[in-house]
């Protein structure tokens, strides 16, 4: 019975790796940071768009969300980083190289835009249209009212399910490893190949993942009900 | 583009519905597996005083670990601690059935919850049995509820099941992959397969909404959402 647990679960397996585990940890915390900003500026700009007056511009940004909503995020990565380097190269007319990191940024930034711009817009529309039309009437331009009267609301109202997303974008930051990204699940692969011994290595891969997500979403739980009882969400 | 159209796609297109047969095997068993696993969790969870705990962890774990996580756990770890599953199949199977049931268990609680109180009391009071209140008053009414949501997570299922290929399950991930190691010629394939998913996906998210607005207007049912 012990001897079945040792086998399930050895700590010591990953103190010895301690150096190689956390990079990768660190390395998929930048990418999820990195990809995080890219899918939040885009999801902006979509959101915003799809709530627009010209007709074509909204049916452009539902377009662009449900193809990015409705299209799996390794898919997507494995097209980045293997088909659009040709395809720039084609129109450049020069080679181009992209690196696995760029190329998984890439792809789930754009991935997660998609989500998060539905959330961008339900969180726009909340705000009644009422104010935007008292203050355009006082003479606000079209980027002030947005800036100082509609956004503040909104990004309020966004927070809880942006954190959701968020916390689904960490759990995917995994896949980065199948396009040679050297992150944590790349080197507990390797260290598995390594030692031949994959049981504890892909178990403990699991506890620490669900250890470190349910952590983060409780934390960012924590600080969304703080800032709700703050008056700021 | 449209030579190498018919050379890489159109001459696989066997291979690529193959592959396409196999995703949907899978995806249909890991559904199924998840419902199932979902409602007994969420019955445990809900009704059974001592194994709540147990309940509660299991969902958490499900929820909070990443499906490729999952898969390399099951198709590595459980053959040598519980002796099963024997192939890649059942093992992508039962890793995509482990993260949806998850999920699932916490829709199927926010469906039991959302029922008033009143009326489990009103069927207990004219001595209804317990299992004859949830298949008769309960289940009825929570599956309108949450058809929509069950749908979205059959779609999550098949976005998920994209990743079975690194497990070597040929699904259409694999088939394509395979051509595209074989000639190096991406573009098509891949693009392809995207549209594919595509299509896939957009129909089931479709048939989510269509449900979600049909079923509150047919049969009134409050905001589920």
């Amino acid at each position: 019975m012990f001897a079945t647990l040792h086998n399930a679960f050895d700590p010591g397996l990953f103190w010895e790796y301690r150096v190689g585990l956390l990079t990768g940890l660190l390395r998929n915390v930048i990418i999820f940071a990195e990809s995080a900003a890219l899918a939040a500026a885009l999801a902006f700009v979509v959101g915003a768009a799809s709530l627009s007056r010209r007709a074509y511009v909204r049916w452009a940004a539902v377009a662009y969300a449900e193809f990015f909503r409705n299209t799996p995020e390794y898919v997507l990565l494995v097209w980045v980083y293997f088909v659009l380097p040709l395809i720039i190269g084609k129109v450049v007319g020069t080679k181009v190289n992209l690196s696995p990191e760029v190329a998984a940024v890439l792809g789930l930034g754009v991935a997660y835009s998609g989500f998060l711009s539905e959330t961008v817009r339900a969180g726009l529309r909340s705000v009644a249209y009422g104010q935007t039309e008292a203050a355009l009437s006082l003479g606000m331009s079209g980027f002030t009212t947005l800036r100082r009267i509609v956004l503040p609301q909104a990004v309020r109202r966004m927070l809880p399910d942006t954190v959701n997303q968020l916390v689904s974008l960490f759990k995917a930051t995994t896949i980065v490893s199948l396009i040679a990204v050297q992150d944590i699940m790349y080197q507990v692969s390797m260290i598995s190949v390594a030692e031949m011994r994959p049981v504890p290595l892909y178990t403990g891969a699991a506890l620490l993942y669900c250890i470190v997500i349910i952590c983060a979403t409780q934390l960012f739980q924590r600080l969304t009900e703080r800032w709700r009882r703050r008056g700021w969400a | 583009m449209l030579e190498n159209f018919n050379r890489y796609v159109v001459a696989n297109i066997g291979a690529l519905s193959d592959g396409l047969w196999v995703t949907i095997y899978v995806c249909f068993w890991a559904f199924l597996l998840a419902i199932v696993l979902g409602l007994v969790a969420c019955f445990v969870r809900m009704r059974v005083p001592y194994l709540r705990v147990v309940a509660i962890a299991y969902i958490e774990f499900c929820r909070a670990t990443p499906i490729l996580v999952q898969l390399l756990w099951v198709n590595y770890v459980w053959p040598e601690i519980f002796g099963f599953p024997q192939t890649v199949t059942g093992a992508g199977i039962i890793a995509l059935a482990l993260q949806s049931s998850g999920y699932l268990a916490e829709t199927f609680r926010s469906g039991f919850e959302g029922l008033p109180k009143g009326q489990r009391e009103a069927a207990l009071a004219v001595g209804m049995s317990r299992w004859r209140i949830v298949s008769r008053i309960e289940m009825p009414q929570v599956a309108l509820v949450i058809a929509p949501l069950v749908i979205n997570q059959l779609a999550v299922v098949v976005k998920s099941s994209t990743l079975v290929s690194v497990i070597a399950i040929s699904d259409l991930m694999y088939q394509g992959l395979k051509i595209v190691n074989q000639w190096y010629e991406p573009i098509e394939v891949l693009t392809t397969i995207a549209l594919i998913y595509f299509i896939l996906l957009f129909g089931i998210s479709r048939t989510a909404n269509y449900a979600y607005v049909h079923f509150q207007a047919k049969f009134g049912l409050a905001n589920a959402r």
